[in-house]
């Protein structure tokens, strides 16, 4: 027997039972009462009215990975702020809001130095911009490729 | 108890007690663990319901108003004003032919609307429609809210995958790099509001506002102001409502995500997003506007029951229906602006959805949460119109 | 009761989740395998009392990880439940042979010998009579994460920030050179 009463968290197993009776019940019970005639044409991908071409699962854009790569990073941040955010009200009271003010600042500040670095080096760009000096960077290099061969 | 919900509301009843001790006597157990379930259970399924009546009612105000603000009449045939039109679409959506495209993941298609859904129901145990008629105040509440309701972004990735079309797979893919990246700006919005109620729980956080709107977190410094129209611009993108419905823009990915999914498949996806709004409507109101509180201390016992001179178990009753009052209008106003904008925006291009989060909305609420944390502590967490009486009354005690 | 209810049910959905990642040759379905793993964890975590690592867990886990994990397998195109890759090489490598499944069993045998000494500490120490009311950890970490443990707090900051710019370099595209 574990030594908490644990009683608070029963809805929310409660409900999430629920969901999963409610779309499975509504499935069986809509299984009586709906048409079942499965044609070829019909079984097929919609995509505006044409054969679908090839798999819809293929490779995708390394951004993608990148957004939720950030995303986790800035997630355990805000998990670690939670907890000292809960108690600098109370810290506050008793005369030690300063102390947890300066480890709080200090901690976003190392955060937005690692934002201010992603945004100058251009990571926060969705589209990579295609600007005239990176043309002419790449031009040059493969105008040296085609000396050197 | 330590906790104040449901339970213990009824448990301090006369009648519970007497009904307790009954069964106990009558089945040679004590019977107030199972006596627990059963109110957990009637509480979470009348809840439930409410909330599924009010994703249908949620489809009808979206039609309804779409259509009066575009001079329309919108559905006006079944029922009183067409009220009745969400039960019709759910008559028509069983009835269904229920298609699975050949090329699809069975089980991936099966499994993703669950997902939406459990991640939004899971999500209901702790709005806080009241003191008493919550169904629990855990005490990680809003952070509780964030986790259970990022399955929805798995679900969406997943509808969007399993359908093995291009269309789907698209929006599935925007929807979940939507929802994630739009997290990171509500999560330090809520880290502010974290900061001035002094607790995750949503009862310690509501309890930390008053009911007039100069004691809501709000309009507490000019920091929460900026920080709630961040969150509002998070929570739309979150909830994939336009102006950044992207993951299911219908003029170029037919329906994103759930293209494919017909009949009550469909109807879930739909259900859970409404759901989802109106949760979130209400975890805006909760940390923002004073979610249950009453103006002028009305609901509290203190004046219903010593200064009005009601008996103690009506006046309780009445505190707590005008506590749900006060809440389910501050949310129902919210989600009548949500509407409001997705009929009056413009969808986002993509490049510009990641730029307003990662270059707008995470400096800014990054900025707020610093704003925040220094004025609690230059001001000793005194709200900004405090500040003005106080100087106010200062200024007149010296002439 | 509900504790036993809440316990039971979270250990099995991890155990059986977690066998199913194990055996599941999709990659996209051992993925749902997992999250269902993770979510029993934090169930897990909520019978232990600590609420706030469950609630970090799905968070992080579920929200994050989760999420990574369904991206980078569509960085490499997904699974469309071939066998063999274009390059014409089997996608589900061996699991091992005679030799790494000994090796397996014998390194299991050691750490479940391991395990056991650690439970068996556990097990030794007198339950609690009665039960005691459920207190939250939020602020017991937060006092902590400030006093004993801020260095840990900042470092950890630092460490995230490492990772952040690795991310990025990761991602970045390369201009061809040389």
């Amino acid at each position: 027997m574990p030594a908490y009463n644990l009683d608070v968290y029963m809805p929310v197993v409660i409900l999430m039972v629920i969901a999963i009776v409610m779309v499975v019940g509504a499935l069986l019970v809509g299984k009586l009462l709906r048409p079942h005639n499965p044609t070829a044409l019909k079984e097929q991908a919609y995509e505006c009215g044409e054969d679908p071409v090839g798999s819809a699962w293929s490779n995708f854009n390394v951004r993608f990975y990148v957004v939720s790569l950030v995303f986790i990073i800035f997630d355990v941040e805000g998990a670690l702020m939670f907890p000292v955010a809960v108690i600098y009200k109370k810290f506050n009271g008793i005369g030690q809001g300063g102390l947890v003010l300066a480890s709080l600042l200090l901690f976003i500040g190392v955060l937005v130095s690692g934002i201010v670095y992603c945004w100058k080096k251009g990571d926060l760009d969705w589209v990579k911009s295609f600007t005239l000096e990176s043309y002419h960077h790449d031009r040059d290099q493969a105008q040296a490729e085609r000396k050197t061969a | 108890m330590m906790n104040d919900n449901v339970v213990s509301f009824f448990s301090d009843s006369p009648p519970y007690q007497m009904l307790n001790e009954k069964l106990s006597w009558l089945l040679n157990f004590d019977t107030s663990g199972m006596l627990t379930f059963v109110i957990y259970f009637v509480a979470a399924f009348v809840i439930v319901n409410v909330m599924a009546l009010v994703g249908g009612l949620g489809t009808y105000a979206e039609r309804k108003i779409s259509a009066d603000l575009q001079m329309r009449q919108g559905p006006n045939r079944v029922g009183p004003f067409g009220l009745l039109q969400f039960l019709a679409d759910g008559v028509k959506m069983i009835m269904k032919e229920d298609i699975i495209p050949k090329t699809s993941d069975k089980y991936l298609f099966f499994i993703a609307p669950i997902l939406c859904m459990v991640g939004v129901f899971a999500t209901l145990a702790v709005l806080p429609f009241s003191s008493g008629f919550t169904l629990t105040h855990l005490n990680i509440g809003v952070f509780y809210v964030l986790g259970v309701s990022s399955l929805v972004g798995v679900g969406i990735f997943l509808g969007g995958y399993s359908s093995n079309s291009k269309w789907s797979m698209l929006g599935g893919m925007r929807g979940a790099s939507q929802i994630i990246s739009y997290e990171v700006p509500v999560t330090l919005s809520i880290i502010a509001m974290v900061l001035l109620g002094g607790g995750l729980n949503f009862k310690t956080i509501v309890g930390a506002q008053g009911g007039m709107p100069h004691e809501w977190f709000i309009f507490h410094n000019p920091f929460t102001i900026i920080s709630f129209v961040v969150f509002f611009i998070g929570m739309l993108a979150e909830t994939n409502r336009a102006p950044f419905d992207l993951p299911e823009a219908e003029s170029e990915l037919v329906s994103g995500y759930h293209t494919e999914f017909t009949g009550m498949r469909f109807a879930f996806f739909a259900l859970a997003e409404y759901v989802e709004v109106f949760v979130v409507c209400g975890v805006a109101a909760a940390l923002y506007l004073g979610g249950y509180q009453v103006p002028f201390g009305l609901s509290s016992m203190e004046v219903l029951h010593t200064k009005i001179g009601l008996p103690m178990a009506p006046a309780k009753m009445i505190g707590q229906f005008l506590e749900i009052g006060g809440f389910v209008t501050k949310t129902v106003l919210l989600y009548y602006v949500v509407i409001w904008i997705r009929w009056t925006l413009p969808r986002l291009r993509v490049d510009q959805l990641m730029t307003l989060c990662w270059k707008y909305l995470t400096p800014i609420a990054l900025f707020n949460l610093v704003g925040v944390a220094v004025w609690i502590y230059l001001f000793n967490g005194e709200s900004m119109w405090n500040l003005v009486f106080k100087t106010g009354a200062a200024a007149a005690g010296h002439h | 009761m509900f504790d036993n209810f809440l316990f039971l049910s979270s250990a099995s959905l991890t155990i059986v989740g977690a066998l199913a990642v194990v055996l599941a040759p999709n990659l996209m379905h051992a993925c749902t395998y997992l999250l269902t793993a993770l979510v029993g964890v934090s169930g897990l975590y909520v019978t232990l009392s600590a609420d706030f690592l469950a609630a970090t867990q799905l968070v992080v886990y579920v929200g994050g990880v989760v999420i990574l994990m369904l991206f980078a397998i569509m960085l490499t195109g997904g699974n469309d439940n071939k066998s063999v890759n274009k390059f014409g090489i089997e996608k589900v490598a061996p699991m091992g042979n005679a030799k790494t499944f000994t090796l397996a069993g014998f390194s299991a045998f050691v750490m479940a010998l391991v395990i056991l000494k650690i439970i068996a500490n556990v097990n030794k120490a007198t339950p609690k009579a009665e039960m005691a009311p459920y207190e939250t950890t939020v602020e017991r970490i937060g006092e902590l994460l400030i006093t004993d443990h801020v260095l840990a707090f900042e470092i950890s900051s630092v460490l995230l920030l490492g990772a952040l710019i690795g991310a990025a370099l990761i991602a970045r595209p390369r201009r061809r050179e040389q």
